[in-house]
């Protein structure tokens, strides 16, 4: 909201430069965003917060400045406006009081339109709004200066039996003066005739009934209508006007009749005129509120000490009447313009804010430590450090995504996903319920800006539901793709990601958590494999579909992903660490070299081999292997290397001789391995 | 062997002597125990007797000579630099270092993890929280009421689902306070890191995902001093002792009495203060001339939010605040584009 320097000092004296008092209005709490040297004046950009509606105008801004700066506020003297003879019989009828409180309206009849004078234009463009014509132009000015939506209808374009104050029909419609058309319902308030519809209250007039350059007649309404009203129907049609912006937030009753006054005093002035009826319908009953609080209530709870004389001042500056209920006790009689004190909490708000935030001194509170406990998240947070030691980026993305984007990768899988009620574009339909078609957007950018290799990682909530249930767990997804240079002591090498990469990272991921019992199956041959921990699915690895990647355009790629729950593999973490006697005694290592074929998975052969080897073979693991030359074709050669120790003894060659035969001779039987 | 054609591939040989170990294989040919000039004197009894003299002469002659033509050598090489050591015999140090190159934490995880860092050893814990949340937990239990304009600064996204209550994504982490006051008493000393979504227009400065973090104190007779006290500690820490710090009163439904904090701009330090605000011209990009940077909002947790928890408002007050992550994180590195931080660019990522 903006407002201008010298047109505050029409209601307080200001001794003080625009920038110092802007600086006092931002410390008591309302915020000048801008100040701007304009044509003479300062204008000053307000925020305003919503509890306090009272000051959304100039007088407002006044009576707050005369607080803070300790001036006296300069109340303007009522106007005296002569009725002439009374000879218009105008009803006004209000179908319900709850949506309409107070209705005045005032007829002005022989008015000349014409163009404002200029310090009536320069103030209402200085403030961002357009100069209309005389009678436009005094409404605004007055909305402006107190805060209270006046409208000016064409009388002679409404019927003159009178006018009703009504819930809209579903159905009606109406011509605004500049939003267009709105269809109406009955959630919303009119202010019609017998005929149609001329006003949307306290939101819009109608273009029927507009104030025109012909108008020689006006009907002046002033008035409260129901705040919750006016802010359903201003969000269903989304025109937000300065007299709704008001409305919604609340008005002072006692400025109604004030601004009506100043207007038709100032219409008689500028664009001559009579009034000839005054006409106020609904009586608001207005019992001064009071509020019982503590003298010390502002010490307890903002630990500075504002001396009981001090207290009475501020409030009294304020405009709150005190009166001592006990030695303890205040009663406080509130102002009827501030809607927004109701118990001792608002006061000592009060108080700081006019003492000051500054005067508060900085102390530090005691704080009971909580016996530290190893939680989810320091499990996550070892889960990130792990993986960047591992050379992965760990990324942000989006839980809302497109549903074409889920559509594309849900292929196969029965999720149901969550659906966001009101999004604001395609990109916001669906809670995730992977991170996968993200990770693969981020390594799509990345290939955009000339990556030759990208590895990525995020943790973030998944969400789904199952007959109605919502599920929200975290989720570790990775992606790996492309090549990169690997540096060795006398060449380079080329390094392209696969999943054995990614089976290393998770491997390596489980070592540093003490997840111990985990493996990874194979599903069904279609390059699925699943990541068991405990017996239980955790999650899968997998090589995008090359049609996905064809869709994001990465060519001559893969990319790799794994997904995992992180609920499943924290369930299997141990961290506590047990320490285990170093071995005493030598261990005989035997290394067997063979050819297997490629169809042989090396799996299930490791695992036959620790269950030959016996209680003397402590560990078999592959060393070397080897495509190429020199094996033929369709075979792989492959080292595994056993290694042999007998607990509290020194271990004889004899003993492991027979086992490593009896090894050799399984591979070649069982796995029809050649020994090389 | 003769010494005539010795003499002929010595010449040949004594211009590829440019190197230490070039002048070392040399002597070693000729004058090792081995070498050519011992082999010749060896084959001096097999000559006939009138030969020998003249031979022996001969070879000790070539032998000088070898031997000058090594003290000369030596000279020229010990005035050249060292050379570069063969391949396989030294390190070349300006080659590429071997090494599993490291990935980045993303910085938001990064500011996170260092301002939960400075609460946590003044004593708070760490907890966090569904984002799928109650209309009750988000809104109403925080005292604010539903169809009020002091909701307008919560725009909601609010999810399809046939349960009664109705559910959204949290617009911001204080539903969180609700979950523990309602499962836990005072003390109660927290922060909590999040994500929260807002169905805001995209731009420079707006998303409708970001992260806050949260933090609230709950215990017989804090006051307000002490969430200036405990914000004044936390702002020093992330944006250094020198910064200045003002609370600024504002409005929150959830807090009473309300401030947001400034701290004095990290660009210009408000140093041109006094008249930027009424010139147009070079204002500060950062502060828009106004010397101060907003950071967060706080106050003194309201008693309305104190009852809806089962809390006694007369015995326990308490504070509570809010940041948004990206908007410190942006100040401390100098973005000044939010959507940097979820295109999630590799070239940006692995600055951090
Ligand atoms: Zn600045």
């Amino acid at each position: 909201m903006k407002i201008t320097y010298y047109w505050l000092k029409d209601f307080v004296e200001i001794k003080i430069s625009p920038r110092q008092l802007a600086d006092k209005l931002t410390m008591a709490g309302i915020e000048v965003k801008g100040l701007e040297e304009k044509d003479g004046d300062f204008v000053l950009d307000i925020e305003t917060t919503s509890n306090r509606p009272d000051l959304l105008s100039v007088y407002g801004i006044a009576r707050e400045v005369a607080v803070i700066t300790g001036k006296s506020f300069k109340e303007p003297k009522p106007p005296k406006i002569a009725t002439a003879q009374n000879k218009t019989d105008f009803d006004i009828k209000i179908n319900s009081p709850k949506d309409c409180p107070l209705y005045t309206a005032k007829i002005i009849r022989g008015v000349k339109i014409g163009p404002s004078p200029g310090w009536l234009k320069k103030r209402l463009e200085l403030v961002g709004c357009r100069s209309i014509n005389n009678v436009v132009d005094i409404t605004n000015y007055i909305l402006f200066t107190y805060g209270e939506p006046l409208h000016a209808f064409d009388f002679d374009r409404i019927s003159s039996e009178g006018i009703f104050v009504r819930r809209a029909r579903r159905g009606e419609r109406l011509m605004t003066i500049d939003a267009g058309e709105c269809l109406l319902d009955e959630d919303m308030l009119v202010i019609a005739d017998n005929n149609r519809i001329l006003a949307l209250a306290g939101i819009i007039g109608g273009k029927e009934s507009e104030v025109s350059g012909d108008t020689k007649n006006i009907l002046l309404e002033a008035a409260i209508f129901a705040p919750v009203l006016i802010r359903r129907a201003r969000q269903k049609l989304g025109i937000e006007t300065n007299s709704s912006y008001r409305f919604e937030r609340g008005i002072d009753s006692e400025t109604v009749q004030k601004a009506s006054a100043c207007a038709c005093a100032l219409i008689l002035e500028l664009a001559s005129g009579k009034m000839t009826l005054k006409k106020e319908t609904g009586l608001l009953k207005t019992r001064p509120r009071s509020i019982l609080t503590e003298v010390a209530s502002a010490e307890k709870i903002l630990g500075s000490h504002i001396l009981p004389k001090e207290t009475i001042k501020i409030l009294n500056r304020l405009g709150l009447k005190t009166k001592r209920a006990s030695k303890k006790m205040l009663r406080l009689t509130i102002p009827p313009y501030r809607n927004d004190l109701f118990t001792q909490i608002d006061i000592v708000e009060e108080l700081a804010r006019i003492h000051g935030y500054d005067a508060i001194p900085n102390t530090l509170p005691k704080i009971t430590p909580q016996p530290p406990s190893l939680q989810k998240r320091d499990l996550v947070s070892l889960t990130k450090q792990t993986l960047v030691a591992l050379g992965l980026n760990e990324v942000i993305t989006y839980s809302l995504i497109s549903r074409s984007l889920w559509g594309m990768f849900s292929e196969g899988q029965d999720v149901s996903v969550i659906e966001v009620e009101n999004p604001l574009s395609s990109e916001q339909e669906i809670l995730r319920p992977s991170l996968i078609p993200s990770l693969v957007k981020c390594v799509a950018h990345n290939y955009n800006q000339r990556q030759q290799y990208v590895y990525l990682f995020e943790i973030a909530h998944v969400f789904s539901q199952k007959e109605g249930n919502l599920r929200e767990e975290l989720q570790l997804a990775i992606a790996l793709s492309g090549s990169r240079a690997i540096f060795l002591e006398d060449m380079v090498v080329k390094d392209t990601a696969g999943l054995l990469h990614l089976k290393g990272i998770i491997e390596t991921l489980c070592a540093r958590l003490g997840v111990e019992r985990y493996e990874f199956v194979n599903r069904n041959h279609n390059q699925i494999i699943d990541i068991c921990i405990s017996g239980e699915g955790a999650g899968s690895l997998y090589q995008i579909p090359r049609r996905i990647l064809n869709y994001f355009d990465i060519k001559n790629r893969q990319v790799i992903v794994a997904q995992l729950s992180l609920d499943r593999l924290f369930a299997g973490a141990v961290l506590t660490k047990q320490f285990f006697a170093l071995p005493k005694f030598p261990a005989i290592t035997r290394d067997i070299s063979f050819i297997l074929k490629e169809e042989i998975p090396v799996q299930e052969l490791l695992a036959a081999l620790k269950e030959q080897g016996g209680s003397l073979l402590a560990a078999v693991t592959i060393t070397d292997y080897y495509r190429g030359k020199q094996i033929p074709a369709g075979y792989r050669g492959i080292t595994v290397s056993c290694v042999y120790r007998a607990g509290e003894r020194t271990l004889r060659e004899e003993e492991v001789n027979p086992i490593d035969a009896t090894l050799r001779a399984l591979l070649e039987k069982r796995f029809q391995a050649k020994m090389r | 062997m003769d010494i005539y054609s010795i003499r002929t591939q010595i010449e040949l040989e004594v211009n590829q002597l440019n190197s230490r170990e070039a002048l070392e294989a040399f002597r070693n040919k000729y004058l090792a125990r081995k070498g050519i000039i011992s082999q010749l004197t060896g084959s001096i009894p097999s000559l006939a007797v009138e030969e020998r003299a003249a031979f022996g002469k001969e070879v000790n002659l070539l032998k000088s000579q070898i031997l000058a033509i090594i003290a000369e050598k030596e000279k020229t090489l010990a005035a050249e630099k060292p050379s570069t050591p063969a391949p396989g015999g030294g390190i070349d140090i300006g080659m590429p270092g071997i090494a599993q190159e490291i990935g980045r934490l993303h910085p938001i995880t990064q500011t996170i993890d260092e301002i939960t860092s400075i609460f946590v050893q003044m004593g708070f814990s760490v907890v966090e929280g569904p984002e799928i949340e109650t209309e009750y937990n988000n809104f109403t239990g925080l005292n604010i009421p539903l169809d009020h304009p002091s909701r307008d600064a919560f725009d909601t996204f609010y999810i399809k689902s046939p349960a009664k209550n109705r559910l959204l994504l949290r617009s911001h982490t204080s539903p969180v306070q609700i979950r523990v006051m309602k499962s836990r008493r005072p003390p109660l000393a927290i922060i909590v890191p999040g994500r929260v979504y807002r169905p805001d227009a995209v731009d420079a400065s707006h998303l409708f995902m970001f992260h806050q973090i949260e933090g609230f104190m709950v215990d017989e007779g804090i006051r307000f001093s002490d969430l200036k006290g405990v914000l004044e500690v936390f702002a020093k820490a992330v944006f250094g002792k020198e910064i200045k710090m003002r609370f600024r009163p504002h409005f929150f439904p959830f807090t009473e009495p309300s401030a947001e904090v400034d701290i004095s701009c990290i660009i210009c330090q408000g140093r041109q203060l006094s008249d930027v605000l009424t010139s147009q011209g070079k204002r500060c990009s950062v502060c828009g001339g106004k010397g101060w940077l907003e950071i967060l909002g706080s106050g003194m947790i309201h008693p309305n939010v104190f009852k809806h928890v089962g809390y006694d408002p007369t015995k326990y007050t308490g504070f509570a605040f809010g940041m948004g992550i990206e908007r410190i994180a942006m100040l401390k590195y100098g973005i000044s584009d939010i959507r940097l931080f979820f295109e999630n660019d590799l070239r940006f990522l692995r600055q951090f």
